[in-house]
């Protein structure tokens, strides 16, 4: 039985970054939603299920980063890479608890890389 | 019974408990101790507190101190006997006691701190109520405090239990009284545990019991007496490294299925203005000193712990000299993975030399990170020694295919 395409869902208030990186993710294999900003963006976890998160930071009417914590304070596992144009945001303690934190590029090859090991990353739970 | 133990508010039950371990603390330990209790009140008036004092017996006036500290919270003062040292041999009384009163949060707090204020109380604690049995602190450090943290607790723990705890040797802790009983009924117990020891023995069990962690922002940085990383390290080194490894071996079956990290929840925000940390100052040319000495003393040693590989590296980096030291980050996680291994092979009463000799790779690694940094602000810092931790997980394989089964 062919495994199950884990599920990405990418938070960004850029409708460019949505397409490119949907498109991108895609081509490697990954089921991609997309949301355009934090409203609801519980909700929307609690219905989709993603697998991770990709999410942008500087929004128009949302703060990533307390995305952030409402997501780790809920789903304590749930791998989210931050996404970000600013490298300003890594002195914020609160990038913490991301799993990754990914400067934008064309090049999605880092974002790529970030997502795989986020994805791999392993626990156990005994 | 303990050995000693005055209640005078003959406290019998409780829901919270601040401990403060302490040994000849009379100077210090005051003002945690009124700052703990301010915090109680401000932050746990719904809930039934008291401050627990455990000492070693302490000859300096520790107890008189504690008691007559005026607070509106009651206290308890136990102490293990006579001659009976070691800040592990007070948690153990402490988780006792917690576990008789029925508290089902704790908070721990160093009886030398002096930048604690009543939030410190708040953010170690709120998180009790929240569904999370262990909080670790988040400070922020100076880049030169806590260097063995830096170099060895952090990544180690990080790399081997995938979990990211940025201060898992912090001395300021909350856990739940689900994980006092965990710990009071551990099977694992060993002398350097009872010492030292018994900080990262206390996160490593919160992470090998799939107990949810918390990150705690203190908001000010650990005020205490910070030293230089070329000072002799006493006795803490072998206590805090040895139980790394120790634990290593008990918790093989868990850590070989762990790959890569995850981070935790991150508490208490909001506080304002973050106050940066006193300057350490680093005496560079000892830690250069001190690890040339080693060189010396332990290579017939390190010849039979290490590979070929990184033993030929090792006589590589013994090379350069003081203004071009160097010892890149993979190397130094195969020096600990491979000390790891060669633990768990040594009968028990050689360890400590083992562990002893990595002293001198410990002060050539600071000098390493000292000269890499110095040009770096605290938040730098921190992004290189993030770097750092991924190295170790990227080497994590290695360690695997070394270890014994």
């Amino acid at each position: 039985m062919a495994e199950k395409k884990k599920k990405i869902l990418i938070v960004d208030d850029e409708e460019h970054i949505r397409f490119l990186y949907s498109e991108e993710l895609a081509d490697e294999g990954y089921d991609v939603i997309t949301a355009d900003s934090g409203y609801q963006l519980l909700e929307k976890i609690e219905k989709e299920k993603p697998d991770l998160i990709v999410l942008d930071i500087k929004m128009v009417d949302y703060n990533g980063l307390d995305l952030l914590q409402d997501i780790r304070n809920k789903y304590y596992d749930l791998p989210v890479v931050l996404c970000t144009a600013y490298d300003t945001f890594k002195e914020d303690m609160k990038s913490i608890a991301a799993d990754h934190y990914v400067i934008k590029s064309f090049d999605l090859t880092e974002l790529k890389n970030k997502i795989a090991t986020a994805l791999e990353a392993q626990v156990p739970e005994d | 019974m303990f050995a000693e133990e005055i209640n005078p508010d003959n406290v019998t039950s409780a829901d919270i408990v601040v401990g403060i371990p302490s040994y000849n603390e009379a100077a210090s330990i005051a003002y945690p101790t009124s700052r703990a209790a301010e915090g109680l009140i401000q932050y746990f008036s719904h809930k039934k507190g008291v401050i627990i004092n455990c000492d070693n017996n302490s000859t300096d006036g520790t107890r008189d101190v504690f008691l007559n500290t005026p607070t509106e919270v009651p206290k308890i003062y136990i102490s293990t006997p006579p001659g009976v040292k070691g800040k592990g041999n007070n948690f153990r009384n402490l988780f006792r006691k917690v576990l008789e009163l029925g508290a089902e949060s704790v908070v721990v707090v160093d009886a030398d701190l002096k930048s604690i204020t009543p939030h410190w109380i708040r953010h170690l604690g709120e998180p009790l109520d929240q569904e999370f049995g262990f909080v670790a602190p988040l400070y922020v450090r100076h880049k030169y405090d806590g260097t063995i943290t830096n170099s060895i607790a952090y990544p180690m723990t990080r790399a081997v239990y995938g979990r990211r705890v940025r201060q898992p040797i912090g001395g300021d802790f909350g856990f739940s009284g689900r994980m006092a009983e965990i710990y009071q009924t551990s099977a694992m117990w060993t002398e350097a545990i009872s010492q030292f020891g018994i900080d990262i023995w206390m996160t490593t069990l919160a992470m090998n019991n799939g107990i949810p962690i918390c990150q705690a922002f203190m908001g000010r940085p650990k005020i205490h007496k910070p030293k230089d990383p070329g000072a002799d390290l006493g006795p803490m080194f072998r206590q805090v490294v040895g139980t790394i490894f120790e634990m290593m071996i008990s918790y093989a079956p868990f850590w070989r299925r762990v790959k890569w990290s995850k981070p935790t929840a991150i508490y208490g925000f909001g506080l304002g203005e973050v106050e940066m940390p006193p300057p350490v100052n680093v005496d560079q040319a000892k830690l250069y000193q001190k690890m040339v000495e080693g060189f010396d003393d332990k290579l017939d040693l390190w010849r039979q712990v290490f590979t070929e590989e990184v033993f030929h590296k090792l006589g590589e980096i013994r090379t350069f000299s003081p203004d071009r030291f160097d010892f890149p980050t993979h190397l130094w996680a195969k020096v600990l993975y491979d000390m790891a291994v060669a633990y768990k092979k040594q009968a028990d009463g050689d360890k400590d030399a083992l562990v002893e000799s990595l002293i001198p790779l410990y002060y050539g690694k600071t000098l390493a990170f000292v000269k890499k940094t110095e040009q770096m602000s605290i938040q730098q810092a921190e992004e290189f020694i993030e770097n750092e931790c991924m190295v170790f997980e990227e080497t994590k394989p290695y360690l695997i295919e070394r270890w014994p089964v």
